[in-house]
């Protein structure tokens, strides 16, 4: 499976391309754009809006936020999935809470995410910094390491973590506290 | 129970790991805020972690998007780009559902009556500025002669120090938000207009430029500007700020008011 680095790189340089030229306000760079990265994004709006419909007005959304924007992404900044992901990441975060409720079961056909420090998965990712930081996520206790990854995958709040894993809100507060402290000192190590 | 009072014994770099991981909500939310728009060392601590967190998107499984988003997608920009002349201006200026909408064209600037808003905002903005300075917190004002709100009022706020005051007024009738001159800003950066309103969270309502802008906030964020809301600047890279955010050190803030 060691094939699979330079094609992720060769994918991300496309990628950068592409970006840019829709920054370029490139309407068939923009249309190859969506079509590369719109199973990722559409797979960030769905399980974080929690519904089908919601997901795919959230994505309408992040694309046209990415159309006004791309002109902003530096390629030495941030990756361009990174960039995008964040986009649409963000967006499904505040239409979520904009809808004034909380989501605390788990969603009916959202797919379980990975946890890589099962297999070896860990060391098909491609950048070192992957394999840091899932290392070091792979170093704290399980609970911590399960809050931490929920908040990012589900985009839930402290309060909708502790109802999720039916402990006290000042209980969940300290695991992912004590966990992001961990988590910092091992990636600054 | 005591978890909704402000933990203050949280140690800064946790703070800025738990607002970038989207954690925080109610006034943690708006407190930790408040602290990326005052404190760039603070910013770049949220910065940092949202970087070092986005390589858990390779994890995030892909799902097929339906085939009529694609359309959808098509047809609001031809929507946007009806009427365009110029590139950043068009986009900016066309408000289909748009979050952030950009600087407005030189052409329709100069629409409206620069010279005369400025004697208007400099005839005010001493008593304004002293409002500010009497008054740290930006809550709703007591000086209010007349709590009943007059359809033809504006709204009113001076952005950033006495000797050099960005003039920001916005007319509720018609939505428009005419801004001075933005701040000088360092080589391929912008500057950008947020509102903080009651829920403590920055919205972005544009991008400055080093001529007067009009703005046009969509519906939401209309509501926004309202007295004892803030009004900030922030310098962002080129095109605003990547994350919807305040990214960048603030320049100047200033609290709405109505006259």
């Amino acid at each position: 499976m060691t094939r699979a680095y330079p094609d992720a790189d060769a994918a991300r340089a496309h990628l950068s391309e592409v970006l840019l030229r829709t920054g370029q306000e490139d309407r068939d760079a923009f249309r190859e754009l969506y079509t590369l990265t719109s199973a990722k994004l559409f797979g960030i709006t769905h399980r974080i809006c929690g519904n089908a419909q919601a997901a795919e007005d959230v994505l309408h959304e992040v694309y046209l936020t990415i159309w006004k924007r791309a002109g902003a992404w530096e390629p030495g900044r941030a990756s361009p999935i990174t960039w995008l992901a964040t986009i649409a990441r963000n967006r499904a975060i505040d239409w979520q809470r904009a809808q004034g409720v909380r989501r605390t079961s788990p969603l009916d056909d959202a797919p379980d995410i990975a946890d890589p420090g099962e297999g070896a998965e860990a060391s098909l990712l491609a950048s070192e910094s992957s394999r840091e930081l899932i290392e070091c996520l792979n170093g704290l206790e399980p609970q911590q390491r399960d809050a931490i990854r929920t908040a990012f995958f589900d985009g839930v709040t402290y309060a909708e973590l502790a109802i999720k894993r039916a402990v006290p809100l000042g209980t969940m507060k300290s695991w992912v506290r004590r966990g992001l402290a961990r988590l910092k000192d091992c990636l600054d190590g | 129970m005591a978890d909704s009072t402000i933990d203050t014994d949280v140690p800064e770099d946790v703070t800025a790991a738990e607002l970038a991981l989207g954690l925080l909500e109610g006034e943690e939310r708006s407190v930790a805020l408040r602290r990326v728009l005052a404190e760039p060392g603070f910013a770049a601590q949220v910065e940092w972690w949202r970087s070092r967190l986005a390589v858990l998107f390779d994890l995030w499984p892909e799902r097929a998007a339906p085939s009529n988003v694609a359309a959808r997608i098509e047809a609001s920009l031809d929507g946007l780009a009806t009427g365009t002349t110029n590139g950043t201006a068009a986009i900016g200026t066309a408000a289909i559902g748009a979050t952030t909408i950009g600087t407005a064209g030189p052409a329709k600037v100069s629409r409206f009556p620069w010279p005369a808003l400025a004697a208007f905002t400099s005839a005010i903005a001493a008593c304004l500025l002293l409002f500010v300075m009497l008054r740290p917190e930006p809550t709703v004002p007591v000086s209010q002669p007349t709590p009943v709100p007059r359809p033809t009022s504006v709204l009113v706020a001076m952005l950033g120090d006495a000797k050099s005051p960005i003039a920001a007024v916005y007319d509720p009738a018609n939505g428009a938000l005419r801004v001075a001159a933005g701040p000088g800003v360092p080589h391929a950066h912008v500057a950008e207009l947020w509102v903080i309103g009651g829920d403590g969270v920055p919205h972005s309502l544009g991008l400055l430029s080093a001529q007067p802008t009009s703005l046009a906030p969509k519906g939401v964020d209309r509501g926004r500007i309202a007295p004892g809301a803030t009004l900030a600047i922030s310098v962002e890279p080129r095109g605003g700020s990547p994350t919807g955010l305040p990214t960048g050190p603030v320049v100047a803030t200033g609290v709405v008011a109505r006259v």
